[in-house]
């Protein structure tokens, strides 16, 4: 896969990795923020840098069933959240290629 | 000059202004030439050669007779035309003339009173003789008389040659301690030509000067004895017409100049080839154009594969005695190989040395320290120091607080400098020390590279654009923030990428820390590599390009493409004898090389496995040999792929089967059949 260095994001408010600061989100990325994960409250990003996708699976969720993938930071591998490959109700469509990214393992970075 | 009829050389009478012609020769360095006024054997002659080697039948007490007789026995040849060959431009008359100074210069004196006998050309005239030995005799008002008549006419040139003339006379007269002459000079001749104060100041001072020695040192002048004669003439003779007065070594000067076109023409030129000084490896010879063999000179097959790493290899380099590697990668290791003595690569060991362990994340740099002790690593935020004789860790230096990105050791092996993402450029002293910092940098590092000069820092990195308060027209339009820096990498992010990618060189004068240029860049920056002679930057640059900076100019001299390069670090190096060659790594597993001053590609080098070769080292003490660096896990050196000594051939037979015993084999080239080349074990 070769040697690369972690993405660096700018803006207002910087989303980083909780474990290792590693940035992964911008507050400018954010689509909602009324979203829940396995650690409360989660929000849904357009964007999501430095993570590496799992295998996706199908995961019956409370607006329906989705194939989604978890996300691990790339650099200490933490389960940050996860990835929607596809929404099987239409009206879950805008999720698909969108991130989640649980709030707990957030922090704001620079 | 072409000798008038009326000048007939068979006429005695006006035979005298051929053979007087001077020393065409008067090396600086004042071997050759010595102004030993040898009389060519016409009595009344004072200014006869001074070569400094008197040939036979031109010593000082020869008879005049001798050459008289000799000489008038050559038959003018009549030749039609103008040139040397009907279909040539080369002038004639100019060409004979300087194969009679070179005749001069060695000292065939009776060669040339032939050769200006039979061609009826003189290399110059008796006014030309005369003005050198009069500069070389320390006539100075004949001199400038002579000047004039030569043709200095422009005020200018006028005001040059007297200014160099009352100098010489001027600093002459301090050697021989007689100030109120030379008083008598700076006043008279020297300060109402209306010379720059500071200089008149300057040539005042050395009045003060305790002794002859104080006063050459701080003249930088090295006496009548010396050569500042020759070099004030050769200083005058700027304003003479060089067809009235040849410059020196002419004919050797234009060979020159040929060599160094044929040596620019020679694109795999990887050979020993001096214009200065005498080189017995020197393949050059004005009997054939020059042209290195690619097959013998440059090194194009893999002669052995290293195996040893369980992942991808990321960095790798040579130690500066050329006899071990070092290299490291997503394994967290660093290896430490030793490559044997033997020139014969079929013969030659490997072993890996030191496996260097301990690092908690993968391993991205490398840093040999000058006297090859210590070898650096950089694995994410941390720097570790190794011994490189025992393997053993030293210490651990823990200043970045993100990936550190590049290392690079002082000239003078003092210490070395760290880069990182963090924005930070550390200095620290060879024991690892932290001496100063840049501070935090506008940039975010990616590699960085120490000028051999000791005068520059290059940079490049990520600009980093500070935070902006969300004011005004921020959000417009930009409902999705790109990411910066390797934004550039992820198509889907270069809508927006444009804004917020900004990648930058920065030069830093190494001293001061000041940022002397700022230039920015499109797309990610992964290395940078400095030449030799630290005029130029090699950068790579994604997507697929790399670019040679000038560093005075801050513009790019030159581009180098076909290799691929979008995600990852790539790095590159200069290689060969005279640093004329590009090597890169490239994304699709294969070996870049280009000539550097064209631009051409030369070589497309196969062998590496999936995935791509991240770096590649020039050895430094072989300009045959490279290696290369791939994620298939493996190194490849690289060789020219035959022996060069010819003697070896009869060794290299007899160790051809005491070879094969010990697992070493010459089928190690790759592409030929399918014989893979051996690893060498870990």
């Amino acid at each position: 896969m070769g040697m690369r260095y972690r993405q660096y994001l700018h803006g207002a408010r910087i989303y980083g990795c909780s474990q290792c600061k590693t940035h992964l989100a911008t507050i400018h990325s954010m689509i909602s923020r009324a979203f829940n994960g396995q650690h409360g409250r989660a929000y849904l990003f357009e964007v999501v840098v430095n993570v590496i996708e799992g295998e996706p699976a199908d995961r019956q969720m409370t607006t329906g069933n989705h194939t989604v993938r978890d996300i691990y930071c790339v650099k200490c591998g933490t389960t940050l959240g996860w990835k929607y490959d596809r929404a099987y109700e239409p009206s879950q469509k805008y999720k698909e290629g969108k991130f989640i990214l649980e709030r707990n393992l957030l922090v704001d970075v620079q | 000059m072409r000798l008038t009829d009326a000048d007939g050389f068979q006429e005695p009478s006006s035979y005298d202004s051929g053979p007087e012609a001077g020393p065409s020769s008067f090396g600086l360095d004042g071997v050759v030439g010595r102004p030993m006024g040898i009389t060519n054997g016409h009595g009344a002659s004072t200014n006869g050669y001074s070569n400094g080697t008197s040939g036979p039948g031109c010593g000082p007490h020869q008879p005049s007779h001798t050459r008289k007789a000799s000489s008038s026995s050559i038959a003018r040849v009549n030749l039609p035309g103008t040139t040397l060959y009907d279909d040539t431009f080369v002038d004639r008359e100019e060409f004979v003339r300087l194969v009679i100074q070179s005749l001069r210069d060695v000292g065939y004196i009776e060669s040339a009173a032939t050769l200006e006998a039979e061609s009826g050309y003189t290399m110059e005239t008796s006014e030309v003789s005369k003005f050198r030995q009069y500069v070389l005799d320390g006539a100075w008002e004949q001199a400038e008389t002579m000047l004039v008549r030569l043709g200095v006419s422009d005020e200018e040139g006028l005001w040059e040659v007297r200014f160099l003339i009352s100098q010489q006379k001027y600093l002459e007269l301090l050697e021989e301690e007689n100030t109120t002459a030379a008083l008598h000079v700076l006043r008279n001749e020297i300060a109402p030509l209306d010379v720059d104060p500071d200089q008149l100041h300057s040539l005042s001072s050395l009045m003060m000067c305790t002794d002859v020695a104080d006063l050459r040192q701080r003249a930088g002048w090295d006496g009548v004895s010396g050569s500042s004669r020759r070099r004030l003439l050769s200083h005058l003779q700027q304003y003479i017409p060089s067809s009235l007065m040849i410059p020196p070594r002419r004919l050797s000067t234009l060979l020159g100049h040929s060599l160094q076109y044929q040596r620019a023409n020679c694109l795999y030129h990887n050979a020993p080839l001096s214009l200065t000084s005498p080189n017995p490896k020197s393949s050059f010879t004005l009997y054939a154009d020059h042209q290195c063999d690619k097959d013998k000179c440059f090194p194009r097959v893999t002669t052995t594969i290293l195996e040893g790493h369980v992942d991808e290899v990321w960095a790798i380099e040579w130690s500066h005695c050329g006899r071990r590697l070092a290299s490291a990668g997503s394994d967290r290791c660093a290896v430490i190989w030793r490559i044997g003595p033997e020139t014969d690569s079929s013969i030659r060991t490997y072993s890996a040395e030191h496996v260097l362990r301990d690092h908690t994340f993968p391993v991205g740099y490398l840093a040999w320290s000058l006297d090859d002790s210590v070898l650096l690593t950089a694995s994410e935020h941390t720097i570790k120091m190794w011994n490189t004789k025992t393997g053993m860790h030293i210490r651990a230096l823990d200043a970045h607080n993100d990936t550190v990105t590049s290392l690079a050791w002082l000239p003078d092996g003092s210490g070395f400098i760290s880069g990182g993402l963090d924005r930070k450029i550390i200095l620290w002293d060879a024991d690892g020390k932290q001496r100063d910092t840049w501070g935090t940098t506008s940039i975010r590092v990616t590699d960085l590279a120490i000028t051999p000069d000791f005068t520059r820092v290059v940079a490049v990195g990520m600009h980093y654009l500070a935070s902006l308060p969300s004011s005004g027209g921020n959000g417009r339009g930009e409902s999705v923030t790109p990411p910066t820096g390797g934004g550039g990498a992820h198509p889907h992010n270069a809508t927006n990428g444009s804004t917020g990618s900004e990648n930058r060189m920065i030069i830093y004068d190494l001293a001061t820390k000041q940022t002397e240029a700022s230039i920015r860049l499109d797309g990610e920056l992964t290395s940078v590599k400095i030449s030799y002679d630290s005029q130029f930057a090699l950068i790579n640059q994604a997507p697929d390009e790399i670019h040679l900076w000038d560093l005075s100019t801050g513009r790019i001299a030159r581009k180098f493409t076909g290799q691929r390069q979008g995600r990852h670090v790539i790095r590159s190096c200069f290689g060969g004898i005279d640093g004329n060659f590009i090597v890169s790594g490239s994304e699709d597993g294969n070996v870049y090389v280009w000539h550097r001053d064209t631009g051409t590609l030369l070589e497309v080098l196969t062998g590496h496995g999936a995935g791509s070769v991240n770096s590649v080292t020039w050895n430094p003490m072989n300009e045959r040999m490279f290696a290369s660096c791939s994620d298939d896990n493996t190194i490849r050196i690289w060789e020219a792929p035959e022996v060069q000594e010819p003697i070896l051939t009869s060794e290299q037979d007899l160790e051809e089967t005491a070879g094969k015993g010990k697992g070493k084999s010459r089928e190690r080239w790759d592409g030929e059949g399918g014989s893979n080349p051996r690893p060498a074990p870990l």
